[in-house]
């Protein structure tokens, strides 16, 4: 591993070459038993087929850049961002990133609904994989951004969605990760909220931060970000400034 | 470092396509020492009685052994309540164990949809807070066996921590393949109270070792728990060093299958994600 005192490489986030396999079973054996009498049988355990969600995908972001994924449903967008965060590896190819990484992809999945919502703020900090430390120095301003007044000390069994969704962002957005990715959860909360998300969000790129975000909102693109890609069944369609792809896309 | 880097200070933290390594899971720490106090207070905020219904359940289960064995099937063993109290425990924490490693991973299937980290953080966070209430356990265990069975502290319980740690390493060794193998086959749930049902016969949880006839020895401490049980009663109840070989055979026991049953978890980590 390089050191810090050599050159940084141009990049944050790299991917080379990706493809990503998912398989579809017509039939999956899911249990042993069956999987024995089969293997005796001599008759195959599973019967699927490939279906690529992501075909030859390159990608290279530079520290700061903002990058909007656009496309229609099933073109491989949020399974790119996974694949960024680290969540499952290429089937192909590889990815390829430099720095914390913070993704937004389901909303207080991490959340128990028995504790309260600064207990939750806590594990799911934690699985972002922040220190003791850094959990400890940000917890007041997440809980500041959430805006929940003293809900935060209830169970968040008691929270509405849209509140979950509130502290669940608000904790991503507070961990200052050198790379932020999000994926279609932009929509959140009130229109306050929202506007003191972007705020934020804005203030995040000015701070040098690389962002990638997953949206079908066109018009926050453009606000947002720089540089957009439009995928289109798996493959990139077209990759440039922001104003240029959302037109294409909105076109074709 | 006392201030946070900087974005340019930070080091380099290139990570590739490649599977994790036993490193990264020290990076998690803070979420493993998360998972472990929302298991514990989950379990006992709720209730006010908290931790004495945890030690219902066993007690009651040493209760009725003692009862059984001492007045209806007369076992030949001196203060049999001695040494029930003093495997019972380590017993239950593998049982525990390795039930939950048939369905820690589909529990968090969720979250370890929509964020990265290494699954092996749930195996061993159910250790973590499995261990702390096995501690208490152990703690009144020990307690009773000094004053009422030994009436002193015979010099081998110096190797109680020695036993604790082998104990976790193979109850890890042996949950990582179920966990493994219970998030492709689904039956392998069903199973398990039955498998553990015949592994309750089978290890001298009830029954001291001795009693397994000498052509049968070898065949019955093939099961590594019969080892590890016989160790701790060794120490506990008879007060006595245990046999050296034993000792080392256990330790190995206990060391490979955590070696062995980190890589078969380590290896099927990446197809994880395709069963959803």
């Amino acid at each position: 591993m390089p050191k810090s005192s050599e050159l940084q490489p141009a990049f944050a986030v790299a991917c080379r070459g990706v493809t990503k396999r998912f398989y579809h079973y017509d039939h999956r054996t899911t249990s042993l038993r069956e999987r024995f009498i089969r293997t005796v049988l001599r008759r195959p355990i599973h019967i699927r087929h490939a279906r690529f969600s992501l075909e030859n995908f390159n990608l290279e972001v530079a520290e700061g850049e903002s990058v909007a994924l656009v496309g229609a449903n099933g073109s491989g967008k949020s399974t790119a961002l996974r694949l960024i965060a680290g969540i499952y590896p290429p089937s192909e190819g590889v990815v390829e990133t430099c720095g914390r990484i913070a993704a937004i992809i389901e909303l207080g999945v991490g959340f128990n609904p028995e504790l309260t919502g600064e207990e939750n703020v806590q594990i799911y900090a934690a699985v972002m994989g922040l220190s003791r430390r850094e959990v400890a120095s940000r917890f007041d301003e997440i809980v500041a951004f959430a805006d929940l007044g003293d809900f935060i000390r209830e169970p968040v069994k008691y929270y509405s969605s849209g509140m979950q969704a509130r502290l669940a962002f608000s904790v991503v957005v507070c961990i200052e990760p050198d790379i932020l990715l999000v994926d279609e959860v932009l929509a959140v909360g009130d229109e306050e909220f929202r506007q003191r998300c972007e705020q934020r969000l804005a203030r995040f790129r000015e701070n040098g931060g690389t962002m990638i975000v997953v949206t079908h909102d066109l018009d926050s693109v453009t606000r947002l970000c720089s540089r957009a890609i439009w995928l289109d069944d798996g493959r990139i369609r077209a990759d440039g400034p922001a104003a240029g792809v959302v037109e294409a896309y909105r076109v074709g | 470092m006392t201030a946070t880097p900087t974005r340019r200070d930070r080091p380099l933290l290139v990570s590739s396509s490649k599977r994790s390594r036993p490193g990264d899971v020290w990076r998690y720490r803070e979420f493993l020492r998360s998972l472990v106090v929302r298991n514990l207070k989950v379990k006992y905020q709720r209730s006010v009685l908290g931790f004495v219904w945890t030690l219902l359940n066993p007690m009651l289960t040493i209760g009725v052994l003692t009862l059984v064995f001492t007045y209806f099937i007369k076992i030949k063993v001196e203060h049999y309540w001695a040494f029930v109290f003093s495997g019972y425990f380590v017993w239950n924490f593998m049982l525990q164990m390795l039930s939950s490693a048939t369905y820690t991973l589909a529990e968090h299937a969720s979250l370890r949809r929509s964020v990265a980290f290494p699954s092996e953080v749930l195996v061993l966070a159910t250790a973590a807070s499995r261990l702390v209430e096995f501690a208490v356990e152990m703690a009144i265990a020990v307690l009773l066996l000094v004053f009422a069975h030994h009436h002193g502290v015979p010099a081998s319980f110096i190797l109680l921590p020695w036993l604790i740690a082998i104990q976790v390493l193979l109850a890890i060794g042996l949950a990582m393949p179920i966990a493994t193998l219970s998030v492709f086959y689904s039956d392998v749930q069903h199973a398990m109270p039955i498998l553990l049902l015949m592994l309750f016969y089978l290890s001298p949880v009830f029954y001291p070792a001795t009693l397994v006839p000498d052509t049968l020895r070898p065949f019955y401490f093939l099961n590594p728990i019969a080892g590890l049980l016989t160790l701790f009663h060794d120490v506990l109840y008879s007060g006595q060093w245990p046999s050296a070989t034993l000792l080392a055979a256990v330790t190995l026991a206990a060391i490979g299958s955590c070696a062995i049953g980190y890589l078969i978890f380590n290896r099927y980590k990446v197809l994880f994600a395709e069963i959803v």
